[in-house]
């Protein structure tokens, strides 16, 4: 019951201990948080494991994996290596962790990277 | 965008190698590339969530904030699925205790809308987690759009073929080419010599 009146502060209109007293003020309210407590007593410790796939569905069901695997397949082996051995990626890339020196604060703020292609650049020649 | 995807991916996977000398072993990469064809459901709720959902599944267990907001929703009926800040939150949250990798392809063929939201909430995540990361491709005319809502925060790159890249990728093709039997290595050559030669100036 402990257990169970810790759950219940966390309810912003628990009806306190006069709830349990015996003179149910608020007969709908005491039973729904009844009906919580069953909830969270008997599924809580299952349900972690076993909603993983479902909880990962409701919280998108797109699957931008799926088109990475399948435009990595189509990738030029060395194709756009240079970018990786560039100051400004491999700068990116380690972040503020690297560079822990006062100095370079600005550079470092840097978290983002934004590559930019022309239109008509390779779109036309390379297809 | 053909050469922007092949960047996309290339540093999508050289960022989950674990080649980089600093890196630690905990990262997470996330990525998303925009279509124009599914503008439909690339809003930037259902982008963030998508993100989100790639962060979440590296997460054992799945974290308890979002398994209450699951369970609370279940009671409604339809459901509901997160909205922006929420989501917002919890990556700004999940990627401070690991460095994160939030890889965005084709950033122009996203909705202009939904794009303004998409980069503001990238700008609160980078804000909150020092350890978040955000590479993105696009088309140079949102790059002004980028640097306006991340102000002092991109470092811009310019892709333009490289020459090597170019006779690279020309080979492959060549290789592909299932009519080959006209093909001949004199052929294969002017091919790879003529083509570059016209994008050289890039």
């Amino acid at each position: 019951m402990s257990q169970d009146s810790s759950f219940l502060t966390g309810f912003p209109r628990s009806p306190g201990p006069s709830g349990h007293t015996g003179d149910f003020p608020n007969t709908a309210g005491f039973l729904n948080h009844n009906i919580n407590c069953f909830n969270i007593n008997n599924v809580a410790n299952v349900a972690v494991a076993d909603d993983r796939s479902e909880i990962l569905t409701w919280l998108s069901p797109l699957e931008p994996r799926l088109r990475h695997y399948d435009i990595q397949t189509r990738r030029v082996e060395n194709v756009g290596d240079w970018l990786l051995r560039t100051e400004q990626f491999r700068r990116w890339r380690s972040g503020s962790s690297s560079s822990s020196g006062g100095g370079g604060r600005g550079e470092s703020q840097k978290a983002t990277m934004f590559c930019s292609g022309n239109p008509g650049v390779g779109k036309t020649y390379i297809r | 965008m053909l050469r922007c995807r092949n960047f996309s991916s290339l540093v999508i996977d050289t960022l989950g190698d674990g080649t980089d000398e600093a890196a630690e072993k905990d990262i997470t990469v996330a990525c998303f590339y925009f279509d124009f064809a599914a503008q439909q459901e690339q809003s930037a709720a259902g982008m963030l969530a998508a993100l989100l959902k790639q962060v979440v599944s590296g997460l054992e267990p799945i974290p308890k904030e979002i398994v209450d907001v699951f369970r609370e929703q279940k009671k409604i009926i339809g459901g509901r699925r997160l909205q922006v800040p929420e989501i917002v939150k919890m990556l700004g949250g999940f990627s401070s205790s690991r460095r994160t990798f939030f890889c965005l392809d084709a950033l122009d063929e996203c909705a202009a809308a939904e794009r303004a939201k998409i980069l503001r909430s990238l700008r609160d995540i980078i804000k909150v987690s020092s350890t978040a990361r955000v590479f993105m491709t696009g088309r140079p005319h949102v790059g002004d759009e980028v640097e306006k809502n991340l102000p002092g925060r991109v470092t811009a790159v310019s892709i333009s073929p490289r020459k090597d890249d170019i006779i690279r990728y020309i080979r492959r093709k060549l290789a592909e080419d299932s009519t080959s039997d006209e093909m001949d290595e004199r052929l294969e050559a002017e091919i790879v010599k003529r083509i570059p030669e016209t994008v050289s100036e890039m």
